[in-house]
This record gives structure tokens, C-alpha cells and sequence, in this order.
């Protein structure tokens, strides 16, 4: 059975099966992986012992590691980051959530609504978080016009300047900027409970908002965990907006782990830490990987008690 | 309307036209930023700079357009953009189809380890700092210097997402295909080529508009590619320069009209395709 096959007769054979195109087929995509994906993440852990500018790098043991526990300012960025991926959750979630159940009544202009909400998911977030740097300007600014105009506010609100409210700010844009995206994700959660439950429930007597906790929010809970498991961890790692709106500011209140790893190796104002700033950068990885893992038992948790 | 349905009480008929209002209103919030912008790009500057709640411009006036065209090298930022956009969504279309298709049909030691890889570093993200040493790299192979280096980095970035899509559009190609085709004489890459790729084009749809939005947005990447080399700036990186180029209160009539210039094309696209943007997303998503 096993007859041994000269070199040639073996060249023949896999060409025919088409080794050689399909490794080549492959090869763009493998390339691109090890570079732009493996490459850097290995580079990461090479300058973690060492202090970096860009040019020279010298060896410093875990002085790095001391440093990093004793930044006041990295862990305020840490709460900073919890702080607005809650305040985003909290608001973004439900408001998608209603928004799908309601346009999956097919209700008049439901497709003209749903292609509005997503509408702000294709434009980049730096030029609409430069957009909302205009709406919230505080002397010419169209928000603060409006709520003077209405009688709202006696004095204009600093909305990106004042350490009260700037985290909130940054959290409206950040709602505008995604509610779309998991409208849809909900919708297409939505899309797979079927009709009949719906008229079944009816027929009992159900309302609206009992058919909601009786029977949509269940059958939606394994598509819920999908989406709050990605909403989670995007809204951990979100900082191009902030970067555009704040810059970290005032006086640091909107610092979130990104932003503050982001001005160390590419900042103008200071000399580049590269080195510290690969150490916080693994740091900030771990982070997001206990919270979703922590996530992840939870949610298993919830399967077995359901 | 009453014929066809069942006759309302007047209390779900009041909560229904409150829900009507309350999507109203979630439109007018949504719809406000890019009206504004837009509008207020015809605007004079010193109107800008007043302020106040018309959101109508007193005199509609182009000037601004062709400041930011001619003065603030946005003629530059927008061809930058547009070659950025779509040699990432040709790139996209042409790596993706190929590596999916190969992942669908051919069976290899190794195969389903390296497309974990693949999706592994789908959610590995250590933010920015990733960026250092792509570009030492980039500079190293004297590629900082050209737009290929952001092209390459948003293609590959954004790769496993798409690869996943048309791996999963595959399995319901039949194999069967695949065979006849072979038994005609074809060889692999022209199965790929002739009989794959034309069944293909809904994913291609998607994976075009997809990836040539992520080229267009993308911000960050090319401001670090590009902080000393205005030439190759796209435009979100060219109108945000202008905020932190000091004279910015200045220039306000010259930033709404480059985020008018930003965003409207992607807007324009998005109004005639938002089927495949809208598809593209939940099917890429569904992979958790």
C-alpha cells in the first residue's frame, strides 16, 4: 500500500492537489499576522525591563515595575477607565436595546430610523469627537446657546473643562458614536424569536412591557452575553475620542489607561518612556483580561441558576 | 391603517405616539452633529465664532472650501485618504477571499491552530504602544515615507474579522462546485478564480465597504505614521492638526469645512449600501 514515491512523483502529486497555490494563497494573510499582529506583541515584552526614549534604551531591572505601582496618575487612569465604560453601559445598552425591540415592531419608518441610528458608526470617531469639540464649546458653543436660550443655565457650562462634568461629555459622544452599532446587534437578536411567541403571549392577555421581561429578554440572553461581553471590552479600550475631545484633560480628570500609555510613547510634550510605557501597556491588557474573564464566570454562573 | 389592524384603545394609541416622539426625537439628536457641521461649513468665520443657536448660515459662501482646499493642503489630505481607503479595501478583498478560501477547502496540519492564531489576535489589543514598533520597523525598511505602510497595517489589523466572514460563506458554497470544476481540468486557484471569487460577492460587498470605511476613519495609526510628514496626511488626521496647531480658534471655518469634506463621502456611501454595512457587522460580530 505504501509504496515509496520518488522525489518527482511526489512534486507532481501535491501540485496536482494544489499544495503549492494554496500555500501561496495563504501567504499574504500569514505575513500580515506575523507582522502586524505577532511581531509587535512579542517586541512588546522585549523593552519591559529597560528605560527607552526611542533612540537608547538602558537596562533598569524592575524599576519600571516600582514606578508603575507608585503612579499615582496611572491608577487614577485605571478608575478613570472604569468610570467611563460604566457610565457608557449603562446608558448605551438599554438605549439600544429599547430602540431595537421598538423598530422591530415594524413600526412606520423603521427602516428610516434604523438607518439613521447607525449612521454615526461610519463616520471616524476623531472627526466627530472634533465636531462635538465645537457643540461644546463654551462661548460660541451650539449647546450651551441652546440651554441659555431656554432658559436652562444662567452662565455657560465648560463642558470639556470642568473636572465635574467632562467624563459625562465624553460619555454622550461615546453614546452617539455607538448606540447604532448595538441597535443592530440587538435587532439581529431580536430577528430570531419567533412571531408566534409573540401572538401566543397576546392571546394570554400579556402587555407590552410583560412580553419584554417575559419573554424577550430571555430568549435574547445568550445574544445579551455576546453583546455585553463585546460592549465591555470595547468600551475599556476606547480612547481615539477622548484623545480628540480632551486630550486626557482637564488637569488629567479624563485620563483613561490608553490615553495615558498613548501620550507617553507618542506624546510631544515629554521625552518618550517606551519602556514604561510597554510594562503599563501589558498591565492594562491584564486588566481587561480579568474583567472579561470574570465577566465569563459570571455569565456562566447566570446559565446554570437560569 | 384602521382596516387592517385591530382597533387601538386610546391609551396604547398615546403610548405608541410617545414611543413615535421619543424615536423622533433619538433621530433629531443623531442627525444634529452632521447637520450642523455641514451647514456651518458654509458659514462666514466670524459668525462661527459668535456662536448662538442659527444653525442656518446668514449667507451661504464656498469660501471656506476653497481656503481649506488651496491654503490648508486639504486637496493633498483628501487624495491621501482615498488612496489609504481603497488599497486597504483592495487588499482586504484580495488577501481575505484567498486565505478564507484556502482555510474552507484545503485540509493542512496545522490548520485550525493557525486560524485560532488568527482569531486569538482578533481580541489581543495593547492599545497604542503596538504602533512603536511598526514604525521603527516601517522606518528601518524605509517605508515611513509612503502610504503603503498605513495601508498594510489597517489591512492586516483588520484581516481576521473578514477572514472569518468569508470562511463561514463558504461552507455553504457547495463542494460539489469545487469538484466539477476539478474534473473539467481546473487547477486550485482557478477554482478560486473562476468559480469562488464570482459567487463570493456579497461578502466582497461587505468586506469592501467594511474595509474601506476602517482605511477612511482610521485616525491614530496615520497621525503617528505622519507627525512629520504633512504630505501623506489623511484627512481625519489633516483636520484635527488644525485644532492643535495653536491659531485654532481661528480656523474654525476651516475645520468644519475639512470634517464636512471628512465625512460626507462615507455618509453618501454609507445612504446607498447601509444593507451590506448593516449585514457585514452582525455577521462579523456572531463570532463570540
Amino acid at each position: 500500500m505504501k509504496e515509496k514515491l520518488s522525489f518527482g512523483e511526489r512534486l507532481q502529486k501535491s501540485a496536482s492537489r494544489g499544495d503549492f497555490s494554496s500555500a501561496l494563497m495563504l501567504l499574504p494573510a500569514v505575513f500580515l499576522l506575523a507582522v502586524i499582529s505577532i511581531y509587535p506583541f512579542c517586541w512588546l515584552f522585549r523593552y519591559i525591563f529597560y528605560d527607552y526614549n526611542g533612540f537608547t534604551a538602558y537596562y533598569i531591572g524592575f524599576k519600571n515595575f516600582t514606578r508603575m505601582f507608585q503612579d499615582a496618575v496611572f491608577w487614577r487612569s485605571v478608575l478613570h477607565t472604569f468610570e467611563y465604560a460604566i457610565m457608557k453601559l449603562i446608558i448605551i445598552l438599554p438605549l439600544s436595546l429599547l430602540l431595537a425591540v421598538l423598530l422591530n415592531q415594524k413600526i412606520k419608518g423603521s427602516g428610516i430610523f434604523r438607518g439613521i441610528y447607525f449612521m454615526p458608526t461610519v463616520i471616524s470617531s476623531a472627526v466627530y469627537s472634533l465636531i462635538f469639540g465645537f457643540i461644546f464649546a463654551v462661548y460660541n458653543g451650539v449647546l450651551n446657546a441652546y440651554l441659555q436660550k431656554l432658559g436652562m443655565i444662567h452662565s455657560p457650562i465648560d463642558w470639556l473643562g470642568s473636572a465635574s462634568i467632562v467624563m459625562i461629555s465624553i460619555v454622550i459622544v461615546a453614546v452617539w458614536g455607538g448606540f447604532g452599532n448595538y441597535m443592530i446587534l440587538f435587532m439581529s437578536g431580536l430577528s430570531s424569536i419567533s412571531e408566534e411567541i409573540y401572538e401566543s403571549c397576546k392571546m394570554d392577555g400579556a402587555n407590552g412591557v410583560q412580553s419584554f421581561f417575559y419573554i424577550t429578554l430571555p430568549m435574547l440572553s445568550p445574544v445579551l452575553k455576546v453583546i455585553l461581553m463585546l460592549a465591555i471590552t470595547t468600551a475599556l479600550k476606547d480612547y481615539e475620542s477622548i484623545l480628540v475631545l480632551t486630550n486626557g484633560g482637564p488637569n488629567s480628570r479624563s485620563e483613561v489607561m490608553f490615553t495615558y500609555i498613548y501620550k507617553l510613547i507618542f506624546g510631544s510634550q515629554t521625552t518618550p518612556q517606551i519602556g514604561y510605557a510597554t510594562v503599563l501597556s501589558v498591565m492594562a491588557a491584564l486588566i481587561i483580561g480579568v474583567i472579561t474573564a470574570v465577566y465569563m464566570y459570571f455569565a456562566r454562573k447566570l446559565d446554570d441558576v437560569v | 391603517m384602521e382596516k387592517t389592524h385591530t382597533v387601538y384603545s386610546k391609551k396604547t394609541k398615546a403610548v405608541r405616539a410617545l414611543l413615535f416622539l421619543l424615536l423622533l426625537i433619538v433621530s433629531l439628536v443623531t442627525l444634529y452633529p452632521v447637520i450642523y457641521i455641514a451647514l456651518g461649513s458654509f458659514k462666514a468665520n466670524n459668525e462661527l465664532l459668535l456662536g448662538g443657536t442659527q444653525i442656518f448660515p446668514k449667507t451661504f459662501i464656498l469660501d471656506n472650501y476653497k481656503q481649506a482646499w488651496e491654503k490648508a493642503n486639504f486637496a493633498v489630505y483628501t487624495v491621501n485618504s482615498l488612496i489609504i481607503s481603497l488599497g486597504v479595501m483592495v487588499l482586504s478583498i484580495l488577501i481575505t477571499t484567498m486565505a478564507g478560501y484556502v482555510f474552507a477547502r484545503k485540509k493542512f496540519k496545522g490548520k485550525e491552530l493557525l486560524y485560532s492564531i488568527f482569531v486569538a489576535f482578533m481580541f489581543v489589543n495593547v492599545g497604542s504602544v503596538s504602533l512603536r514598533p511598526l514604525f521603527e520597523l516601517a522606518v528601518k525598511v524605509k517605508m515611513n515615507t509612503s502610504l503603503l505602510s498605513i495601508i498594510l497595517i489597517s489591512t492586516g489589523m483588520g484581516q481576521a474579522t473578514y477572514i472569518f466572514l468569508v470562511r463561514g460563506f463558504m461552507n455553504t458554497i457547495s463542494k460539489e462546485l469545487d469538484e466539477a470544476a476539478k474534473l473539467d481540468g481546473c487547477t486550485f486557484f482557478q477554482i478560486y478564480y473562476k468559480i469562488i471569487l464570482p459567487l463570493l460577492k456579497p461578502v466582497i460587498a461587505t468586506i469592501g465597504l467594511l474595509s474601506f470605511r476602517t482605511g477612511w476613519n482610521e485616525y491614530i495609526m496615520p497621525l503617528v505614521f505622519t507627525m512629520s510628514n504633512d504630505k501623506l496626511r489623511p484627512l481625519t488626521v489633516g483636520v484635527v492638526m488644525l485644532k492643535n496647531s495653536g491659531d485654532g480658534t481661528a480656523a474654525w471655518n476651516l475645520m468644519f469645512a475639512g470634517s464636512t469634506i471628512s465625512i460626507i463621502p462615507i455618509i453618501v456611501i454609507y445612504m446607498c449600501t447601509s444593507r451590506y454595512f448593516m449585514s457585514g457587522l452582525t455577521a462579523g460580530a456572531v463570532k463570540g
